[in-house]
């Protein structure tokens, strides 16, 4: 199978998609009711869209094709409103977050469509311990080129996304000191982690023809890279963030990433080299670990900041552009959690005083549902 | 004489050794009911894994078979002394299915509310309408339809925790038991007080009926309501793990024997306490599943007391009657699910396994109030036929619903996970 022709679509446009938990309201551990849930949804209303995952305790959402922030948080509000209500209807609490705090991965049953059996049969017990959560955000890009080249300069900003989308510290019943530890699952699987650094879509294709004739890839879905092209879409995805808590961060993020899109087509501040990539695991270590107050380092200058600082000067490099996005109010949203903290702070605080991790789960589902 | 030689000699009453039937039927009924509850044991255990049926049944077939229906080790009165630890392992599951029960639901799917009410009414009429076209007498045929309106609370709870189903047809189950054996409940209620105050029909004195049916729900849920209530208060400053089961076990205890006493329904009661526990206390209750190991043994003894009820005497004769409560119970709970399905978020095939999963009818339960475990005296007016067809019917039940209703959780809902001694 050949590489698809990478279609060509409006540049800076936006979609959104993202992996969500279902609860039973009893224990509010992971309850496998996605069919449900998606034979209540099948006639909605909205121009969005809603499928199911690889096990039957999650399900995906995914926007139409946006261009600004408030008509992607009014979209992403109306889906947030529509499937609670179905949920309710059933009995059933939705969540965001990046991991359930305490589900156990033996008990998840594969949603039965082939493509998830492939994959369950392929990868045996990892399948069933990628039930964590993710936010994806497709960025429109002309052309194939153009969204390589974009894909290699968003990659030092990976490790804000991880953080500032930090969903996850809780896995199997414990703390495990990280706050996106969702990530830690996702490392399991061999083709994760960056992408080749190959700058034309040609060059792509020659790579893409290479792994496709080891029998090892089938198709671009089996990459499971940070930051990916879709070539069907004419997207790069950016795959690292944990679902937040809420829509309102969810769609502050996508926008945040936006505006950094435009800030780096049109000013070029840098230009991507394979060097880029010798921190890239180390800061994405420190993202995943230790969340806002990570220490990142800079693969120009060879030298540690904040992640919190670093955040706080990019929105001040971005703001122009995000002015013009009409996304300044995602940027003020952003600029905002670096003071309240992550959501993987706000579930510690949750948990605070030795609440029932259940409990910490009730308030996570009452959060996202509203 | 030697420890060993005590237990082996002839039981008293009896010149039969003790490892004879002879010797075993005149022995003590507290070392009849050990023997009896090892072998519950062993030939659950088997059945379980030679033909995956649920440990229930094997518990129950042991107690058929000791019964006079069988062997005749035990005789049913044999059972009335241990009725207060029965009624205990069946007040903690009641309570335990109450704490489950989520009342919001049925605000936030009406159809639902209604599925609830109109599958236990339909049922019962069902029932009455076929028993009645059989030619048997109106009023016993009211009877049967109130005592079929229910599902067992105890079957569906214990099955639920076997199979550790989880899923859309689970949730339902728990929560049409709860209110189809509430109902039953207060219609069989309402008949016992029309019966012993010699108004049989409807067209006499209707305002004491409905006073006194007013005055046990609204009693039961008040008395349920305060034992939550006090539960919560009293786990608030102990805060120790180890004392939540004690502190569960005095007040489903307590709460069942004030309603019994205030000739209440210690079902409701032990329903509401449940329902109140779980608002007031939210993620702190932890009701293990029967109250852990302790309460594991008080769930085998129940089974087997219910085996022990099993009769099928006369079922030659009363066969046409069996059939017709048990075909029409189907009927009117399937039509019932199935008409309301769609408009309360339910796929036809989880109708169906809903259906079939509300089949096993409840027996105990509805004793939960009474002094022993003899039927006749809680369904005044019946006929002794129409009684025996009913318990037939209720045999059956018991002995085919927790295979159809794990089958149907199982293969027809797929709520159950993989068993993971397959996955190994």
């Amino acid at each position: 199978m050949s590489l698809a022709a990478f279609t060509t679509s409006e540049p800076l446009t936006l979609g959104v998609e993202l992996e969500l938990q279902l609860v039973s309201t009893h224990d509010y551990d992971l309850s496998p009711q996605a069919q449900d849930l998606l034979r209540e949804l099948e006639r909605h209303p909205g121009a969005w869209d809603v499928k199911p995952e690889i096990t039957r305790s999650m399900i995906e959402i995914g926007t139409s094709i946006q261009r600004q922030h408030a008509s992607l948080l009014a979209e992403l509000t109306d889906l947030r409103q529509q499937l609670s209500r179905a949920a309710r209807k059933l009995n059933i609490g939705i969540a965001g977050g990046g991991t359930h705090a305490y589900q156990h991965w033996s008990d998840q049953q594969i949603y039965p469509t082939e493509r998830f059996h492939y994959i369950s049969e392929l990868y045996g017990y990892l399948a069933k311990q990628f039930t964590v959560f993710g936010q994806h955000v497709h960025v429109g890009c002309e052309n194939g080129d153009t969204a390589l080249w974009l894909l290699h300069a968003l990659s030092r900003y990976v490790p804000h996304f991880i953080a500032l989308s930090a969903s996850s510290p809780f896995v199997q019943g414990v703390d495990t000191g990280f706050d996106s530890a969702r990530l830690n699952s996702v490392f399991a699987f061999p083709l994760s982690g960056r992408a080749p650094f190959v700058q034309s879509w040609d060059e792509f294709g020659q790579y893409f023809d290479k792994m496709t004739s080891t029998g090892v890839v089938q198709s671009m879905k089996d990459f499971y890279w940070d930051i990916r092209p879709k070539p069907e879409f004419g997207t790069i995805e950016l795959r690292v963030c944990d679902t937040p808590l809420s829509v309102t961060k969810a769609a502050a993020l996508a926008c945040y990433l936006q505006s950094i899109c435009r800030y780096l087509r049109e000013e070029k501040p840098f230009e991507p080299s394979e060097d880029d990539y010798l921190v890239y695991t180390f800061n994405r270590f420190q993202a995943c670990r230790f969340g806002l107050e990570g220490e990142i380092v800079d693969p120009k200058t060879k030298q540690r900041h904040k992640l919190r600082d670093d955040i706080l000067r990019t929105l001040a490099r971005v703001d122009e552009h995000a002015l013009d996005l009409q996304a300044l109010e995602a940027c003020n949203l952003v600029r905002e959690s670096l003071i309240e903290g992550n959501d993987a702070h706000w579930l510690r605080t949750q948990r605070k005083g030795g609440v029932p991790l259940s409990a910490v789960v009730e308030a996570a589902t009452r959060r996202w549902m509203g | 004489m030697t420890a060993l030689d005590t237990w082996l000699a002839p039981a008293p009453g009896s010149a039969a050794p003790l490892w004879t039937l002879e010797g075993l039927r005149g022995a003590d009924p507290a070392l009849g009911f050990a023997l009896v509850m090892l072998v519950a044991v062993v030939l659950a255990e088997l059945l379980h894994r030679k033909l995956r049926a649920p440990r229930m049944l094997g518990h129950m077939i042991t107690g058929a078979l000791a019964s006079p229906l069988a062997l005749r080790l035990l005789d049913r009165t044999d059972l009335d002394p241990w009725k207060p630890v029965i009624d205990l392992a069946i007040g903690v599951l009641v309570f335990e299915l109450g704490s489950r029960i989520r009342p919001r639901w049925l605000i936030d799917n009406p159809w639902l509310a209604f599925t609830c009410v109109l599958e236990g009414l339909l049922a019962g009429l069902c029932v009455a309408a076929a028993l009645v076209s059989l030619g048997a007498p109106v009023h016993s045929a009211w009877v049967a339809a109130a005592a079929a309106m229910s599902t067992s609370p105890v079957i569906t709870l214990v099955l639920v925790h076997e199979v550790r189903s989880r899923g859309q047809v689970t949730e339902r189950l728990l929560i049409m038991t709860a209110i189809n054996s509430a109902l039953s409940m207060l219609a069989l209620k309402t008949w016992h007080v029309m019966a012993t105050a010699g108004t049989i029909s409807l067209d006499h004195e209707l305002l004491p009926v409905v006073t006194d049916a007013l005055v046990v729900v609204g009693g039961s849920f008040v008395l349920g309501v305060a034992a939550g209530w006090l539960l919560a208060k009293l786990t608030q400053p102990l805060r120790e793990a180890a004392t939540a089961p004690v502190l569960q076990i005095a007040l489903v205890i307590l709460a069942a024997m004030l309603a019994a006493q205030w000739k209440l329904s210690p079902l409701l009661a032990l329903l509401a306490a449940g329902m109140t526990a779980r608002s007031r206390m939210g993620h702190t209750l932890t009701v293990e599943p029967q109250l852990g190991s302790a309460g594991a043994v008080l769930t085998v003894l129940l089974f087997i007391a219910l085996g022990m009820l099993f009769t099928l005497d006369g079922i030659g004769a009363l066969w046409p009657w069996v059939l017709a409560i048990v075909g029409a119970r189907l009927a009117g709970k399937g039509i019932a699910v199935a008409v309301l399905a769609r408009l309360s978020a339910l796929g036809w095939r989880q109708a169906a396994a809903l259906t079939l999963a509300l089949q096993p009818m409840s027996s105990l339960a509805i004793l939960l109030a009474a002094n022993t475990f003899a039927w006749g005296t809680q369904l005044p007016g019946i006929t002794p036929g129409m009684l025996q067809a009913l318990l037939i019917a209720t045999t059956l039940l018991h002995l085919v619903g927790p295979v159809v209703t794990q089958w149907s959780l199982r293969r027809l809902a797929g709520e159950c996970p993989p068993a993971v001694a397959k996955e190994r």
